[in-house]
């Protein structure tokens, strides 16, 4: 047997700058082949395991805790699929309600992403606050700023939703509040169309890999959040939520304090850039013609591109989505904006038995939460997030990375395999609710 | 004046409330102070090295031994240690949520997985800013009063002070559990306005009176045993301290 004596380790990034959560990338050569590893060193909480004996409506609350931008996200994803284990129906109120919020929480995820965390190591800059461009920097918080506003104003608070419960909503939405929320975000169309041309005149490294590519498929439109919506790959194959979730696997990695999720027993990408390849045509007509002027490959690198895309197109659709709610949740016969009830008023305990899986796009890419519930109790919870799952394609480009950079030289080629593993929009808070000591499903 | 922003294990929730929630006063921060180590805003200075602050904000759990390492480092570095969040000043969920986990196989090369704690069950914390998150509000005004040599004060309030200052339809007099008599105040009581009950995210309000509390439940005939439980969810170490000093329940 070969001994791991010949494995050597020729590029550390130590811990990464600039993403949420602790993690670092070591790439090493085995004889001439090359391996490389992405290590989350961010503790466990055991969220999910927190959950298991507890009451079925606790869910949200306590998955809200495992991100601290995708919250939303793990808010709704945790209620939908606690109410597909018992069988609940939303009104389609509820469904669009959560389709905005879902809007403004990837929103506000890209937009810290991009303005704090992404652009600025491209750039050389040590912090997005040395940006020269100070207007550039001032329309990036503003929507930063305003879509935390609306999560606070929809979801009851700006970080860690309380409004997002098993059912539906905790509280009603006060109508004029809600079309006056929507209407306002015409003023920021010009800060968001100054972030996407700054980020795509970026000029980044090629770095085509061909692999299979997922996304959630709603025929019509760009997919966010739907409740029924299933996940399609790049090689046109449909597979609804519990299809897709029978296909994860989950591997442990002894330099990981959480799991790989492989798809298929190999990789899969998921995010933004997934989504524009597989449903640009459905971008509002902004963004589209914008995304019609780039060759969208699969280069981990215009990740931040599509994210930029995506920026403005959340706009686009939350305007959009305005005179949609306007007709479902204002009377017709009635000029004057109706308080609406969008479910009891108060968070209810949950009964009955059964199992759940929901799919929704996260910023990150698909985001997947399952339950099993025993007469209203917790059994099993588990939630394979966009890091677990991107974590192999993040390895297997940094191996290709190293190839084709490596004339470079380790100090020249670091940045770059860093502003790759960022691209992917990481997040090891996230990755570590599959944490190494869980059962596998 | 030199600031640092750390984060242990946590969700990371409580920086970006700061940064989302300053908006541009954050860029004034930057211009009063130097903020050496904020990894989520900048460059650390020094790279990984814990640089000298005269005031650490710390969020997050102890949980790994790369944590601990910090967090010891942390302390050695700085004149005044702020718990940030309530990870930092319970070990939040993941406090009781690791209790009863089997930990001792190591699983791991380089990183060692050990029960949740909050700082204070590793360093001498000068400060706690509770919350989840943390409010963005309370954080200035601590830092104003600590930047003028001034004692950083708690809320002296519960959630329900607030929640009655809001005028919402108290939860308990519907029969369920809530949280907001014994939970610290300063969020605004933003769960019961939504309908939901408070589970003390916070932590214990100053004066939490738990014997008090039980009584009133009772009397309402509401479930004794899941308000403890919802208790626990956020309190972590600060509960388990209250429930042992408490010998009657």
């Amino acid at each position: 047997m070969k001994s791991n004596t010949d494995e050597k380790v020729i590029l550390d990034t130590s811990e990464l700058r600039f993403i949420e959560g602790h993690g670092r990338l070591v790439v090493k050569s085995i004889g001439t082949d090359l391996k490389a590893e992405f290590h989350n060193i961010e503790g466990p909480r055991f969220l999910t395991r927190y959950l298991v004996g507890k009451p079925a409506e606790m869910a949200p609350l306590v998955a809200s805790r495992i991100c601290g931008l995708c919250y939303t996200a793990h808010s709704i994803n945790s209620a939908e699929c606690v109410e597909k284990a018992l069988g609940m129906k939303l009104s389609k109120e509820v469904q669009m309600m959560r389709n905005v919020l879902y809007l403004a929480n990837n929103l506000r995820s890209h937009m810290m992403h991009l303005l704090y965390l992404s652009i600025p190591p491209i750039e050389g800059l040590i912090s997005v606050l040395r940006l020269r461009d100070r207007e550039l920097f001032r329309s990036g918080a503003k929507l930063l700023a305003k879509s935390t506003e609306l999560i606070e104003l929809w979801g009851g608070r700006s970080v860690h939703v309380p409004n997002v419960v098993v059912g539906g909503f905790g509280t009603l939405v006060k109508g004029k509040q809600l079309m006056d929320s929507i209407k306002s975000l015409e003023a920021f169309m010009d800060d968001a169309r100054k972030i996407v041309n700054y980020t795509l005149g970026l000029e980044l490294p090629e770095l085509e890999r061909y692999r299979p590519l997922g996304s959630l498929k709603k025929a019509g439109s760009y997919p966010i959040y739907s409740e029924s919506a299933p996940l399609a790959l790049n090689d046109g194959s449909v597979m609804d939520a519990g299809e897709f979730y029978s296909e994860l696997e989950e591997i442990v990695k002894d330099y990981s304090t959480s799991k790989q999720v492989h798809f298929r027993g190999s990789e899969l990408t998921v995010g933004a850039l997934s989504r524009i390849i597989l449903n640009r045509r459905y971008l509002r007509p902004e963004s589209r013609a914008l995304s019609d002027q780039i060759e969208w490959r699969i280069n981990p690198f215009l990740i931040i591109k599509a994210q930029a895309i995506e920026v403005l197109h959340y706009l686009e659709e939350l305007i959009a989505a305005g005179e949609q709610l306007y007709d479902v949740f204002i009377e017709p016969s009635s000029n004057d904006y109706q308080t609406c009830k969008l479910s009891q008023g108060e968070v209810t305990a949950c009964s009955g038995s059964g199992e759940g899986v929901s799919i929704a796009e996260a910023p990150r890419g698909v985001l997947c939460h399952s339950c099993k519930i025993e007469d209203g109790l917790i059994k099993d919870y588990r939630v394979y997030t966009p890091t677990a799952i991107n974590s192999l394609s993040i390895e297997l480009d940094a191996v290709e990375l190293v190839k084709r950079f490596k004339p470079l030289g380790n100090e020249k080629l670091e940045p770059i395999l860093e502003d790759m593993v960022r691209g992917y929009d990481p997040c090891l808070s996230c990755a570590v609710s599959l944490d190494v000591y869980s059962q596998d499903k | 004046m030199k600031l640092a922003f750390y984060s242990l294990t946590s969700c990371e929730g409580c920086l970006t409330t700061l940064i989302t929630n300053l908006g541009s006063h954050l860029e004034t921060l930057w211009n009063i102070f130097d903020i050496d180590y904020f990894k989520l805003v900048r460059e650390p200075v020094g790279g990984s090295k814990i640089p000298k602050a005269d005031i650490a904000f710390v969020e997050g759990a102890v949980v790994t031994n790369h944590d601990r390492e910090r967090l010891i480092e942390i302390r050695k570095n700085s004149s005044f240690v702020v718990a940030l969040g309530t990870c930092a000043t319970t070990g939040n969920i993941a406090y009781n949520a690791s209790r009863d986990l089997d930990l001792s196989e190591n699983k791991l090369k380089d990183t060692e997985i050990n029960k949740a704690e909050p700082l204070s069950s590793v360093i001498t914390v000068d400060f706690e800013l509770s919350g989840c998150p943390v409010d963005a509000e309370e954080f200035t005004m601590a830092l104003l009063r600590l930047i003028n040599n001034i004692e950083p004060i708690q809320p002296d309030y519960s959630v329900c002070y607030e929640c009655k200052q809001k005028g919402n339809e108290c939860i308990l007099e519907k029969k369920k559990v809530c949280l907001g008599p014994l939970a610290m105040g300063g969020c605004g009581a933003a769960c019961p306005s939504v309908g939901s009950p408070c589970y003390s995210c916070r932590g214990l309000a100053l004066e939490a009176d738990l014997p008090a509390y039980l009584l009133t439940l009772d009397k309402k005939g509401i479930s004794k045993e899941k308000a403890i439980m919802m208790l626990k969810t956020f309190t972590g170490k600060k509960t388990k301290e209250l429930l042992s000093s408490e010998k009657q329940y």
